[in-house]
């Protein structure tokens, strides 16, 4: 059809143009030739647009012909007269008309961090923080598989500080009507930060103590789990999986101090399995712009060990979490909370340690940024944290003069920006005050990116 | 710990009810959104280079694409609207949506015919994609953060549908008003 008007409108050219009147032969013969050149470009064009058609077409013809997963086809309700084929187009399954990617896609995210503690510039240091390559694989319509690879602190060998480590590798499968489960190892859905933990959705440089330190992001674990929508904007994820392993405790160690679930997690290596952990996790967006979540994970971490004095030990964590993202803010606060029950006995056979296991461990946060600036394709969200948080809140109770006094809270300031680059690459900068270990106060620098 | 397994079979069970627009063929999103029509006519729009440019201006983002997939929707000989089907990224994967417009070019409703991604569905919830229903490409209100919010944990995904969205109102505004 298109051919046709193009053809048509050529030859109206040639006809309309007043040749023999105004020009020479040699003026006559330039423009000619001028025309001849036009019209194989634009012969050119044609073809490149038929062949293009064709392809279209050709999709089209294919997409037909696969099985619709659904709905039988069934006629289009009027089809125009003008419109042939668009009965197939209008009653296959509308993911037809789009399902075109590759089957494969290759993701990635990094950020490479600069910390310089204001009170001993000695201790400045940069890193390649993390380096994450991702790779999705689509088997069909409803299953796939997510798999992520990292390398932490650049460099991995047994004399070196790096970790290589498989963050998540799962196979999700939806199965209809809004429910979709997945096996493997996946993220648990607790807090904000853990499923969307990298560098271009989280401000600041490092990511907030109460969900590194309480929630041990990223934290994930082996087994299983079903999620699914409902109408009202109420998202839910449920599942079993490995837990932690209380006998990897270090009470000689500080690793327990700074993030006492990061210190006893599995990871997915070899994890201890006799006892399993459930989680349940909420998230409501029912209010354009609003979330409300919450979780709760739990389960025994004693394994049934030979000779370990806490069989019975126990952790629960949970969190409550909102965010308001009207207009230019985004506002956001979260509670996390940790307990390990059934430590006394545990704790005995540790005492004389600095780091014997805490009863709890609990902290909160809010933040509020805002879109200061928007040019091109930049953006500039400054933003402001207050985080306070106590990994050895309290300690189970031990005959006196043998227990180890719990921590006071510290209480974190954190003031800086994020720079966006497109929709991709962020740089930040901010700057840390602690309240209880004034030495730890820092001037941080980071480039992120995620794709 | 023996009764573990029945917890996501009893949120399983609570939850139930369900979804019915996860994959919501063509037919069903032109009945969806003019539930008066009597016929629906397949009415493709090839842009020209001008209507590009037009598009481009109005929406602030490239056009993509010259052939659009357009539904008139039509109750006799009356035009009610029309419907665009398109696609966007995610964050790694295609959502397929249509965009019901008025014959004034205004968005008339928004659907998510499939979603494909681990995150973010909630981009079908109805309370969000209300925010589309009334605006045009010229009145404005059509991006994230202004006019649009966001939804946490699944920034892309809106990002991109917003985007999405707001081209096709302005292709309505150039090529199709009324």
């Amino acid at each position: 059809m298109k051919k046709h008007v193009i053809t048509a409108a050529i030859a109206a050219a040639f006809l309309a143009a007043p040749l023999a009147a105004t020009a020479s032969e040699a003026e006559l013969l330039a423009r000619i030739e001028k025309m001849a050149a036009e019209l194989e470009q634009l012969k050119a064009e044609l073809r490149a647009s038929v062949k293009k058609t064709e392809a279209v077409e050709q999709r089209q013809q294919v997409i037909a012909a696969a099985p619709a997963p659904a709905a039988a086809p069934a006629p289009a309700p009027a089809p125009a007269p003008a419109a042939a084929p668009a009965p197939v187009a209008g009653a296959a399954l509308a993911s037809a008309s789009g399902f075109s990617g590759p089957s494969t896609v290759l993701t990635g995210y990094g950020e490479v961090n600069y910390n310089r503690p204001t009170k001993d510039a000695s201790q400045a240091q940069a890193d390649v923080r993390r380096a994450v390559i991702g790779i999705q694989h689509r088997f069909d319509e409803k299953t796939k598989l997510v798999s992520e690879f990292e390398w932490e602190h650049a460099v991995v060998s047994a004399d070196d500080k790096g970790e290589s480590e498989v963050e998540q590798l799962y196979i999700e499968r939806e199965f209809g009507n809004g429910l979709r489960g997945k096996a493997g190892l996946f993220l648990i859905p607790a807090g904000m930060l853990n499923t969307n933990h990298e560098p271009t959705a989280y401000y600041g440089v490092e990511r907030n103590f109460v969900e590194t330190a309480i929630i041990p992001s990223t934290w994930r674990e082996v087994g299983v789990q079903l999620s699914g929508d409902t109408e009202a904007g109420l998202t839910w994820d449920a599942g079993i999986t490995t837990g932690f392993d209380l006998g990897k405790w270090d009470a000689a160690g500080s690793d327990g101090r700074e993030s006492p679930l990061g210190s006893i997690h599995q990871e997915g290596q070899m994890a201890k399995s006799r006892d399993l952990s459930g989680h349940l996790a909420l998230n409501w967006r029912g209010v354009p712009g609003l979330l409300v979540g919450g979780s709760v994970f739990t389960g025994k971490v004693g394994h049934k060990a030979e000779g370990f004095a806490a069989q019975d030990a126990r952790v629960t964590v949970y969190d409550l979490h909102t965010r308001y993202t009207p207009g230019r803010w985004d506002l956001s606060a979260l509670y996390a909370r940790g307990q390990i029950s059934n430590t006394e006995a545990l704790n005995e056979t540790l005492v004389g340690n600095p780091t014997p296991v805490p009863r709890s461990f609990a902290g909160w946060y809010t933040q509020a940024a805002y879109q200061l600036l928007k040019a091109d394709d930049l953006v500039l969200s400054p933003f402001v944290r207050y985080e306070q948080f106590n990994t050895a809140k309290s300690y189970a109770a031990l005959p006196a003069g043998l227990g180890v006094a719990p921590s006071p809270d510290e209480k974190v300031t954190t003031v800086g920006a994020n720079l966006k680059v497109g929709e991709g690459v962020v740089l930040k900068a901010d700057y840390q005050k602690f309240k209880e270990d004034k030495t730890r106060d820092r001037l941080n620098l980071g480039m992120g990116f995620s794709y | 710990m023996r009764y573990l397994p029945l917890i996501p079979l009893a949120a399983g069970a609570v939850c139930a009810p369900v979804f019915a627009t996860q994959y919501l063929n063509v037919e069903q999103a032109q009945k969806l959104m003019f539930p008066d029509a009597s016929a629906f006519r397949e009415q493709n729009v090839a842009l020209s280079l001008p209507q590009m440019q037009q598009v481009e201006k109005l929406a602030g983002l490239p056009a993509r694409s010259v052939n659009w997939r357009v539904f008139g929707a039509y109750k006799g000989d009356a035009l009610l609207g029309f419907m665009v089907l398109d696609d966007v990224v995610g964050k790694f994967e295609l959502i397929s949506y249509a965009v019901g417009l008025n014959a004034d070019a205004t968005v008339r409703q928004v659907e998510v015919l499939t979603y494909r991604e681990s995150h973010g569905g909630e981009i079908r919830t109805p309370a969000w994609r209300r925010q589309f229903v009334g605006k045009s490409a010229a009145g404005g209100g059509l991006a994230i953060g202004e006019g649009i919010a966001n939804i946490s944990g699944a920034t892309l995904s809106c990002t991109h549908l917003t985007d999405g969205v707001r081209r096709i109102a302005a292709i309505a505004q150039v090529v199709l008003k009324k």
